[in-house]
């Protein structure tokens, strides 16, 4: 006994305290729920069934129903493009304004930060902000087409399915652009001037540099922001309860709402931890990408 | 080969303000090709702006610059053809060592396997053969320092240009960087304009000196005759180790001495004739100061301190200004011992004590 109170005294046995505190706090907060939704997608769990501990084990059979299920193949469909365009576009704007405050200009980092106020929003709010926004009769995006010609009648973005998914994808790159575009403008400020100043004299033009310059040294920082605004956007929720609740008719259903109404809407908890299970599959694999440009970060 | 009075790159009457700081004041500076140009001067006053301006890195508010007889204010650094060291080196982290030699030519469209034998003799002309596929981060300073000198030649440039490239070396190795950058600079009938703030490695490497203090150019010349004929009391404290000493003084009556204004009775001689009783500043480098007997010299003073170094030995004096003087490595002066001096007159330097300027 005392040569254990010895060594957490003494380092070596202090390290491993800290560790397997910090794996005791992952496995009680992240792993055994992640544990027991893979138990839950296993078994038949129903209203009646919710409060006791142990239910029916039913397989695959929960499995078999979801991949069956007639929305199945469009929430499919609807997660990929609001994942990929959402992420595209927070990606794109988020570098071209990182990109733009990182010139030096009276105000740029004054303004740069005034762009955090949109993301500390929290999301139901910005999702009541776009509703108003989006609104059919006295939307001010609806407005603004119209009067720029774009075009000639109201769209009804949240009721129309055509429009309904591209609705959502609106208020979330609009949500997501700050975080890129903060987390790109420090990869960016961390490239050191003489690297440009001795591009030029080598005779690069300022596009040149961009391809071989600020692009290479910034691939660790573009993977991490990219990894994570594919987790963040597989999270995103408080939009589409706050935007078109994954209708009209499904029109936006992506995985993460679906998950939610399955479990909540319909207590069918057993399809919906299925889904859960899948998109923790996915995020996995996504983290592991991330972990892996993060190490690379501390290689240069 | 080279047109000795061919000018390579020149600077009229540029001016620089950083806001409301007036950073270069009135430079003008004519470079002629071939010649290796020492920028020097104490930190911050404007050596490093000079020669970024001479690069295109930071635009002027009025004056011109040419490189070889064409106008390039305002042309961007990329197409000046002018290649610079950086004090940082500033190499390409993400690349190895080949492509960072290579860069330009890549930029500039040079098939691949041209860009690879190009490399390949840089590498060998500054000893990196054996790296060139290490990252620069895996090299030691030194190597950092020679891949960015390859980065500069590998291109045949209309002129190199330097910054303090040697400050972040020991200083046995600078001491080799220096003979090999000058080595260089001769081999490829290179331009060269070298900033540092040391004027020993101004001294030692350039064919010509530029002084520079508060954005102006106090002086410029050959190293010699900057140490010969300074033209002011800054450039010839700056100019010169140990530094020169300074003493107020007085033209004697006959207006062929003067009397120094240091404790003991002291006088010498100078080599031209002023008139009497004008108050002088004298300045007395260490080196010309001859030791001897104080019995049969005009000029003495009490020893402070004794600094032998082996080779020489540096004798202070216990006064107020405190006078330098060198004597031979082995010596037997010791602290409260009353030496006498003299110099020879060719070597006293006068100036006037309001503006500081040499006395004809
Ligand atoms: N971007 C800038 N903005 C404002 N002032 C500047 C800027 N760059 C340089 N200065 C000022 O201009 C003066 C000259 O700077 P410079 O870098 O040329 O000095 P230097 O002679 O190279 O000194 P050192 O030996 O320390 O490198 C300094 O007083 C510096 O503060
Ligand atoms: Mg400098």
């Amino acid at each position: 006994m005392q040569r254990i109170a010895h060594t957490i005294r003494d380092g070596v046995g202090f390290d491993v305290l800290l560790i397997a505190f910090a794996l005791f706090y992952l496995f009680a907060f992240a792993g055994l729920p992640i544990l027991y939704n893979v138990i839950l997608s296993f078994q038949q769990v129903d209203m009646f069934s919710l409060g006791s501990l142990f239910h029916e084990i039913t397989g695959w059979e929960n499995y078999v129903a979801v991949f069956n299920d007639p929305l199945a193949s469009r929430v499919f469909w609807n997660t990929i493009v609001f994942t990929a365009a959402s992420v595209f576009f927070q990606f794109s704007i988020g570098f071209a304004l990182a990109l733009y405050f990182n010139q030096r200009f009276p105000g740029a980092s004054w303004i740069r930060g005034l762009f955090l106020a949109g993301w500390v929003m929290p999301g139901l709010v910005v999702g009541v902000l776009w509703n108003w926004l989006l609104s059919g009769d006295f939307g001010v995006i609806n407005w603004v087409l119209m009067s720029m010609g774009f075009i000639d009648e109201p769209i009804f973005w949240r009721s129309d399915t055509d429009y309904s998914l591209i609705a959502v994808i609106l208020a979330n790159v609009w949500y997501g652009v700050p975080f890129n575009m903060i987390l790109l403008a420090v990869g960016l400020a961390a490239i050191p001037d003489d690297l440009y100043e001795a591009a030029s004299l080598d005779g690069a033009t300022t596009w040149q540099k961009f391809w071989t310059i600020t692009l290479p040294m910034m691939r660790s920082t573009i993977g991490a922001v990219i990894a994570l605004g594919i987790i963040f956007t597989l999270q995103q929720f408080d939009l589409f309860a706050a935007v078109t609740s994954g209708g009209p008719a499904g029109s936006s259903m992506v995985a993460q709402y679906w998950s939610w109404e399955l479990s909540f809407r319909q207590f069918d908890f057993g399809r919906g931890a299925v889904i859960a299970v899948m998109m923790i599959v996915v995020v996995l694999g996504v983290a592991a990408i991330y972990v892996r440009s993060t190490r690379q970060e501390t290689r240069l | 080969m080279t047109d000795a009075t061919a000018t390579q790159i020149t600077v009229e009457n540029v001016d620089k303000h950083y806001g409301t700081f007036h950073a270069l004041k009135g430079i003008d500076l004519s470079i002629p090709k071939g010649q290796f140009v020492a920028l020097v001067g104490p930190s911050g006053c404007g050596k490093s702006t000079l020669l970024r301006t001479l690069a295109g890195l930071e635009g002027i508010t009025s004056g011109a610059i040419t490189i070889e007889g064409e106008n390039v204010t305002g042309v961007p650094p990329r197409k000046r053809d002018l290649a610079m060291v950086f004090q940082s080196y500033a190499l390409y982290p993400h690349m190895n060592v080949r492509d960072n030699l290579t860069y330009a030519l890549r930029l500039k469209g040079v098939p691949k396997a041209e860009r690879a034998q190009r490399a390949e003799e840089v590498a060998a002309t500054i000893g990196l053969e054996n790296l060139l596929d290490r990252r620069p981060r895996e090299l030691s300073g030194g190597q950092r320092q020679r891949v960015a000198m390859g980065r500069a030649i590998i291109r045949n440039p209309k002129a190199f240009l330097f910054d303090e490239p040697l400050s972040n070396l020991d200083a046995s190795l600078r001491v080799r960087m220096r003979k090999e950058i000058r080595a260089l600079h001769d081999r490829l009938n290179a331009t060269s304009v070298y900033v540092t703030h040391d004027q020993i490695e101004a001294m030692t490497m350039a064919d010509h000196v530029v002084v520079m203090r508060a954005g102006i150019i106090e002086q410029h010349g050959a190293p010699l005759d900057l140490y010969e004929r300074p033209a002011n009391r800054f450039v010839a404290g700056f100019i010169g180790s140990p530094a020169m000493n300074f003493v107020d003084g007085v033209i004697a009556e006959d207006g062929r001495h003067v009397r120094l204004g240091i404790r003991s009775n002291s006088t010498i001689a100078i080599d031209r004739t002023l008139e009497a009783g004008r108050e002088v500043l004298v300045g007395l480098r260490p080196e010309h100061i001859a030791l001897g007997d104080a019995q049969d010299a005009s000029a003495a003073f009490t020893v402070g301190a004794v600094e032998p170094t082996g080779a020489v030995t540096y004798v202070f004096s216990d006064d107020e200004p405190e006078l330098i003087a060198i004597a031979d490595g082995i010596s037997t002066l010791k602290r409260g011992d009353t030496v006498g001096f003299s110099i020879d007159p060719g070597l006293v330097h006068l100036f006037d004590p309001e503006t500081e300027i040499a006395i004809p």
